[in-house]
């Protein structure tokens, strides 16, 4: 089965990477003061937003005894991607998306704690590059953590893609617009990489049975990757926090 | 978009049949001629700080049977009803609110602008003008008596030739006096057209549209300003402006449409005395009617009564 | 805006600093609260600028179409602003809560843009009466730390000052259809001419004074502000020394009340020529930081932070 063309005869990818590297990532927590928190997260050209309110009161008509209510809302600007959009939300899309967004960080948020209250969390996509529904995942992670709600592990989220090179299957990982354009399978996870369990798994496009586990590990194992990135990312912002607030005091 | 399938619609790329005409194709400079003669008289024969109320203003009360308080306004040929309804419950709210509601709406009849077919979903001009109305009549009511509470006004706009913001704010104002809602003020309003020196008030739709144009010379004056006044009080409770003027330009028409207010408010105030007039006139007509009736009443009575004792 | 509850003294205390003319922050009546502004900020966009006014913080991107001109207006462009209140400012704009929000500062900006003598739509022309630019304003209000109109109505400023629009050849077939030409150069544009282009000041009635780029909380102490949209001034956008003394002077191209009180004639008056003055300096401020940013970008000096500072 001939794949679309995305690896060069060197191996390297239509945007330089290597099969198995991520592309640039870059965060910020804590760039808003008003919600509880919030987080920024470039992953290559994608740029997502994500803030969080709560855990307040629920709304009456939400409200459950078992749990915390997570309220998800995936947003794209009008000017995130090439072709200007009509509507932010509500499309069938976003839609589908929020509530990806919510089944993803409902498995990592400790919602036992919380019964009766409400947890909002909204993403808002700048730019869209490709990859926009992992960005909003890990973007909604640490603006989760930056809002200090107890979670059971890091939710991170990856997507991968088949290409072929001399005839041998090389899974892509994180895969960028110009992949997702060429129309070759795009498999995207969700997991709480720490505790090895996958908290969402979407599909598009079809893949032989006997690759599933080489993309599907390839995708686990960025994951992974990106796990040590946002912890990195939150110690930083701890450590800056601690500095800035003993100036302060002194 | 829904598309609206109760309603037949023209074709959505269909123009006009007057882009074709020579009308449509006059020169700026053509246009402002038509406007205005060489003795300074506009084409309807007014002078350029004459208002149409002062001639050509007819407004009554009681329109609409079925609302609480209704008015209609003619200014000349731009003529508009206003309907205002009971105070009811906020709808879709949670939350209490200590100042009541005013819910406004300014509809254009299909046919009510000269160039173009109205479309009967509210479009964006729609939309402005019951901000627009909103803000005007928000200072006027006393809105703390009925917390929790909305009045709904709607305006319905049957011929727009030209400062229809104004005669709807005027015509609501009567409407709500008429409905009997409690206000501070009687709220009046007027648009001034500025073309380079000169400001014409009251405009008409020609005038207006052409002092959205631009101007052939760069830098001149030119815009709509709209402003709605509780003359009593001497307080501004509306003021749009469009356009590009400069300071003085605004001053200057501020104080015109200050006394321009003013002189509406006679008219108003005799529209509302007329309507007490009538309605306690009413009122005796069929207090006397009643009486009437019950003299007949009791005569039958006393008839009755003798038939009886007699047999 | 979000939670936001002041007790009667708080109002109070506000209420007496506008008073003395010392706000609870430590301004004057008449000064802004500090600003940082960034130009191309989103890739997708023809032109970007992202503005961060202490609390609020506003995203613009302006992208360009090719389209059919309006028929009344054969040799002019369109623009179209759209406001999208995204519910990272506040729960409360989640699904479709900030479009009256939205549709009224969307309506404000289009009325300020009205004018030829505000922003010139000839510019935008590709062959008269057949094909014009279309420019779609997309702003995205990310936090609202009050005086939102003014600080969306810099935004926009940058991001027209920012666009670029690519040169096109025009040909009129035969059978009236146009034959568009596009250099496969992205550098071979053009800029806009924004000079002129307005800038809203919101007005803040608090007791008897008005004060200029109100807080979220001085915002709830007022029941009226007056939004007095004035044009920019050219001079301060081109590094050429202009002469024109004509378009020196700002002129108003739009003035609206918003807040459910009432003004005095006078305060209105008053008010106009406030604005007026605060506007300027504005445009003055904006000016300059923007052909700083300019040179700094034909130096390869700039460093982008987007929201990573």
């Amino acid at each position: 089965m001939p794949g679309p063309d995305l690896l060069s005869s060197q191996g390297l990818r239509l945007d330089g990477r290597r099969p198995n590297e991520l592309r640039r990532i870059k965060c910020k927590l804590g760039v808003f003061t008003q919600p509880d928190g919030s987080a920024y997260l470039e992953q290559g050209n994608t740029k997502v937003l994500a803030a969080v309110y709560g855990p307040h009161q629920a709304a009456k008509s939400k409200s459950s005894t078992d749990g915390v209510v997570v309220n998800c809302q995936y947003s794209t600007a009008t000017f995130s991607t090439g072709e200007r959009k009509n509507r932010p939300r509500g499309d069938r899309k976003s839609q589908e998306m929020s509530m990806h967004l919510r089944q993803a960080l409902t498995a990592a948020i400790k919602t036992e704690l919380y019964p009766r209250s409400q947890i909002d969390i909204y993403v808002e996509v700048l730019q869209a590059d490709g990859g926009a529904y992992c960005a909003g995942v890990n973007a909604a992670t640490l603006a989760l953590i930056d809002a200090g709600i107890p979670l059971r592990a890091y939710a991170c989220a990856c997507s991968a893609s088949m290409a072929w090179r001399a005839g041998q299957p090389e899974p892509l990982l994180d895969v960028g617009h110009v992949e997702e354009a060429a129309g070759g399978v795009v498999l995207t996870v969700a997991a709480l990489p720490n505790t090895g369990s996958i908290a969402l798994l979407e599909m598009s496009h079809r893949l032989h049975m006997d690759y599933f586990d080489v993309v599907l590990s390839r995708a686990m194992q960025g994951c992974r990757d990106i796990e040590i990135i946002l912890d990195r990312a939150v110690r930083d912002h701890l450590a800056e926090g601690w500095t800035k607030q003993d100036i302060v005091t002194i | 978009m829904p598309l609206d399938y109760r309603r037949f619609n023209g074709p959505e790329d269909s123009v006009s049949y007057k882009r074709f005409t020579k009308d449509y194709l006059k020169s700026y400079s053509e246009l402002y001629n038509n406007l205005i003669d060489e003795k300074g008289r506009r084409k309807d024969g007014r002078a350029l700080e004459e208002a149409r109320s002062m001639c050509m203003f007819f407004a009554r009360t009681d329109m609409v049977s079925q609302a609480k308080g209704s008015a209609y306004i003619e200014l000349k040929k731009t003529k508009a009803v206003c309907s205002v309804f009971d105070p009811r419950e906020i709808p879709h709210q949670n939350e209490f609110s200590q100042l009541g509601q005013l819910f406004c709406e300014v509809k254009f009849a299909p046919f009510s602008c000269p160039n173009q077919r109205r479309t009967h979903a509210p479009d964006a001009d729609e939309k402005a003008l019951s901000v627009a109305l909103r803000q005007a009549l928000e200072p006027t009511v006393c809105r703390h008596l009925f917390p929790n509470y909305q009045i709904d006004v709607f305006v319905y706009i049957l011929e727009n030739d030209g400062s229809c913001l104004a005669a709807a704010i005027n015509a609501a104002g009567l409407a709500l006096a008429n409905a009997a809602v409690p206000m501070y003020d009687i709220i009046t309003a007027c648009s001034v057209a500025v073309i380079g020196e000169k400001m014409f008030v009251d405009p008409t739709e020609a005038e207006e549209h052409l002092a959205m144009m631009t101007p052939e010379k760069e830098g001149t004056n030119h815009g709509i300003i709209t402003m709605s006044m509780l003359s009593e009080l001497k307080q501004v409770s509306d003021f749009t402006q469009i356009g590009s003027m400069d300071t003085d330009c605004v001053t200057k028409a501020i104080e015109i449409l200050e006394k321009e207010c003013e002189n509406i408010v006679p008219n108003i105030q005799k529209v509302l005395v007329l309507n007490v007039v009538q309605c306690i006139e009413q009122r005796k007509q069929l207090e006397e009617e009643a009486k009437e009736r019950e003299q007949a009443l009791n005569a039958k009575m006393e008839e009755w009564k003798q038939l009886l004792n007699s047999g | 805006m979000a939670g936001l509850l002041l007790s009667e003294t708080e109002k109070v205390f506000i209420l007496h600093g506008v008073q003395d003319d010392y706000r609870s922050d430590g301004r004057s009546n008449i000064d802004y609260r500090p600003m940082e502004l960034e130009t191309d900020v989103v890739s997708h966009a023809s032109g970007s600028a992202r503005l961060r006014l202490a609390n609020t913080d506003i995203l613009v991107g302006v992208k360009t179409e090719i389209d059919v001109p309006k028929p009344d207006k054969p040799d002019s462009g369109r623009i179209e602003f759209f406001v999208d209140c995204s519910a990272n400012a506040t729960p409360e704009f989640e699904g479709r809560g900030g479009e009256q929000l939205a549709s009224s500062i969307s309506n404000l900006m289009q009325r300020a843009y009205h004018s030829s003598q505000a922003f010139n739509l000839k510019q935008l022309c590709i062959f008269e009466g057949k094909q014009c630019w279309k420019l779609y304003i997309d702003i995205l209000i990310l936090e609202c730390g009050g005086n939102l109109c003014d600080a969306v109505s810099l935004a926009v400023k940058a991001a027209l000052f920012n666009t670029r629009i690519p040169f096109v050849k025009a040909a009129l077939m035969d059978g009236g259809n146009v034959d568009l030409q596009l250099s496969d150069d992205p550098y071979d544009s053009k800029l806009l001419d924004v000079g002129s282009a307005p800038l809203l000041v919101t007005l803040c009635k608090i007791g008897e004074n008005c004060v200029v780029d109100p807080s979220a909380e001085e915002e709830s102490c007022s029941v009226i502000s007056l939004i007095v949209g004035v044009t920019g001034n050219r001079q301060y956008y081109t590094q050429e020394e202009e002469t024109d003394k004509k378009t020196m002077e700002g002129k108003c191209t739009t003035i609206a009340m918003h807040g459910p009180g009432s003004v005095a004639p006078k305060t209105l008056k008053e008010a106009i020529n406030q604005g007026i003055i605060a506007a300027k300096s504005l445009d003055e401020a904006l000016g300059q930081a923007l052909l700083r940013e300019r040179q700094e970008n034909i130096g390869f000096k700039k460093h982008s932070y987007g929201f990573l500072k």
